[in-house]
């Protein structure tokens, strides 16, 4: 059930080229939210009992057990998420209203996670939560641009301590000079080589939208049906 | 403060004299005054609430209904919490999700039976009609007037898809029963948890053990907000399928005066539709418009508040009227809890026993001319009455005990509403009646 909550801002962390993570504290515990859903975010005043302003939609990136503070990463690429970058500040006051969605990773197959990006943020609740007896496996293929924007690398490396079940690739779009992490972009072939059985196995995709064209094509040509693949879109 | 903020506080602290003045010191007259059934029980809050609402002027469900349903959720320890305009509706909507096509092979259809129990309130069984589903109907037992849990198993059949009934007056029905046989036949458990809220079985809440509970906020409830119900869930899946039936059938799930909230508006494939039709009006299911508005949500907010209270409140007034009437137990069968339970109690539920001096309506007019409220447990045997003589349904066994309650059977208060000024002169009544004296 969506609230709104009015919030403060309590960290903002600048990832460089323009990428940074907020860290908002509600002033009432937040409510309960699953992994993989989302918040709206207004920058513009709220009154309760009013309509709502203008907002966007962030990925909750932080676990549903802690209700006293939320996270979102955001990369800035259009009109808000620019205002955000100049208006959001620690003290900064702010509404958002949450949860939203239903990009949920469902243990009844083994799942193939694709997180370009900032788009990490749709998994991160799940992979934080992911316990060693989790019923399938999971294949996460992480991409950025560069190795700093491997953002939740550290957040993945603790879940693979935990989980046998989770195996990992690293990819990095504009640097080909480290040795743990595949240069490129995310891309089937490499989904195909790493993947014990590919054909069985539920695709979760979020990044940004030539990314998920790119591959939602490129599995419907290699034969997946539509319940096999699912895209966290948003407008 | 700006002028419109000054003037809603002004406002809001001359409805909050007007409540001292016209609402604080009412004493009960004896013989004058009714000691009702049930009733609003409520102090200045629930006024600050709805003209505060009132002065939002948003009308339909906004913030005061957003946050009903979140503290809601939280009391039963849920994640969805869907407020509707009635406890009835709640029914409609609960028993309706269960027909969704989103449910696959497991949803409801017509000619599929549904366990249920003819003496109770006609809400809780209308649904299944207005469903095509064919209720079975078990006998209850008298003093707790809850299911036969032998005759539960009983009325099982191949074509059995789900059980629903009501925790009748406050009393949970034998859940340990119900939740074995709905694992062991895969059945759907609807809660009727409109008499019940605060009841627990086992320590639970009840509302929180089946797939789906509905509640009611009628004024004879254990809280308010006028006309008012909702349906809770553990289940996203029903839950989603729940607010699509109560909002129009619509797929979309914004709330009234939001748009987007999923981010795919525009951008999403449906039926035949071209692309991108706009999710607001696309219809996922046959649905209603079943909503609440936002005043009836601040009332109800105010009223949460005290829900604690009043169950405790509930709880002790029974347990009053029980020691009362004790020594008239060869006349009056007294009511009970089921095993392992441990009721929020709707009402204090009597059985005038066969073959006494005198019958229900003796007592009963007695009672009502002495102005205390009464009423029978709701419709007696649903059955009997002309809406329901015809539809298509199977009995299990006879009806014998929800007979002898469209009979023998009838209730007074316990809510909280009731003093010890009014028990003592309860007392008194029931004394009288009990020394001889009655109305000609």
């Amino acid at each position: 059930m969506p609230q709104k909550v009015h919030c403060t801002i309590t960290q903002v962390i600048d990832h460089g080229e323009r990428v940074y993570s907020v860290f908002l504290k509600p002033d009432s515990l937040a409510p309960r939210f699953r992994p993989g859903q989302f918040l709206h975010l207004a920058l513009d005043p709220y009154t309760p009992g009013d309509f709502w302003p203008e907002s966007r939609v962030f990925s909750i990136a932080s676990a549903p057990e802690d209700r006293n503070i939320l996270r979102i990463t955001y990369a800035v690429k259009g009109q808000f998420t620019t205002r955000m970058e100049s208006e959001i500040q620690v003290g900064h006051q702010v509404w958002v209203k949450l949860p939203y969605g239903e990009f949920a990773i469902s243990p009844e197959s083994d799942a193939c996670l694709l997180a370009g990006g900032t788009g990490i943020t749709a998994f991160t609740a799940f992979l934080a939560g992911l316990q060693p007896d989790y019923p399938r496996g999971v294949h996460l293929l992480y991409g950025a641009r560069c190795p700093e924007l491997l953002i939740f690398r550290p957040l993945v490396e603790e879940a693979c301590q935990r989980s046998s079940h989770l195996h990992v690739l690293y990819m990095v779009e504009q640097d080909s000079n480290g040795t743990d992490y595949i240069p490129g972009r995310i891309n089937l072939d490499l989904v195909w080589k790493s993947l014990p059985d590919p054909l069985v196995v539920t695709y979760y995709l979020a990044g940004p939208p030539e990314m998920l064209r790119t591959l939602t094509q490129g599995l419907a040509a290699r034969g997946m049906q539509q319940n096999q693949v699912i895209i966290d879109a948003w407008e | 403060m700006q002028r419109d903020a000054q003037l809603r506080t002004e406002i809001l602290e001359l409805v909050r004299d007007y409540y001292q003045q016209r609402y604080a010191s009412r004493e009960f007259r004896p013989g004058v005054d009714l000691i009702h059934y049930a009733g609003r029980v409520f102090d200045a809050q629930e006024l600050v609430n709805l003209v505060d609402s009132s002065l939002d002027f948003f009308l339909t469900a906004n913030r005061y209904s957003e946050s009903f349903e979140a503290d809601f959720a939280d009391f039963f320890g849920l994640s969805n919490s869907l407020l509707v305009n009635s406890g009835s509706s709640a029914n409609l909507v609960a028993i309706t999700s269960l027909t969704s096509p989103q449910l696959g092979d497991r949803r409801l259809r017509p000619g599929d039976e549904v366990i249920t129990v003819a003496a109770g309130f006609p809400t809780t069984v209308a649904p299944m009609v207005q469903n095509r589903l064919v209720p079975v109907f078990v006998d209850v037992n008298l003093s707790d007037y809850t299911a036969i849990p032998s005759m539960i198993e009983e009325a099982i059949s191949p074509k059995t898809r789900a059980i629903i009934m009501a925790h009748t007056m406050g009393v949970p029905f034998d859940l340990d029963t119900v939740m074995r046989l709905a694992k062991e036949h895969n059945l759907w458990v609807m809660e009727d948890n409109c008499d019940a809220l605060g009841s627990r079985y086992r320590g639970q809440l009840t509302g929180t053990f089946g797939d789906l509970a509905t509640v009611s906020f009628y004024p004879a409830h254990h809280v308010t907000m006028g006309e008012g119900g909702a349906v809770i869930t553990a289940s996203d899946m029903l839950g989603r399928i729940a607010r699509s039936i109560r909002d129009w059938g619509r797929d979309c799930y914004c709330a009234g005066g939001e748009n987007n909230t999923c981010g795919k508006r525009f951008s999403q494939q449906f039926g035949t539709l071209p692309y991108g039709y706009d999710h607001k009006y696309v219809y996922s299911h046959i649905g209603y418009n079943l909503k609440v508005t936002d005043m009836q949500a601040a009332v109800g907010l105010a009223q949460l508040g005290k829900l604690e209270d009043f169950i405790a409140r509930r709880k002790a007034n029974f347990d009053k009227i029980y020691a009362m009437l004790k020594p008239y137990e060869e006349q009056l069968l007294l009511p009970h809890a089921t095993p392992n339970s441990e009721p929020s109690w709707f009402g204090f539920v009597i059985t005038i026993h066969k073959n006494n001096a005198f019958t229900r309506s003796d007592l009963t007019r007695f009672l009502e001319a002495n102005h205390i409220e009464t009423r029978n447990l709701f419709a007696g045997n649903l059955l009997r009455h002309p809406a329901f003589m015809n539809i298509e349904h199977r009995v299990v066994g006879d009806l014998a005990n929800t007979d002898t309650i469209t009979e023998r059977t009838f209730f007074i208060g316990v809510y909280p509403g009731i003093d010890d000024i009014q028990l003592d002169y309860l007392n008194s009544v029931f004394t009288r009646f009990m020394k001889g004296e009655r109305v000609n």
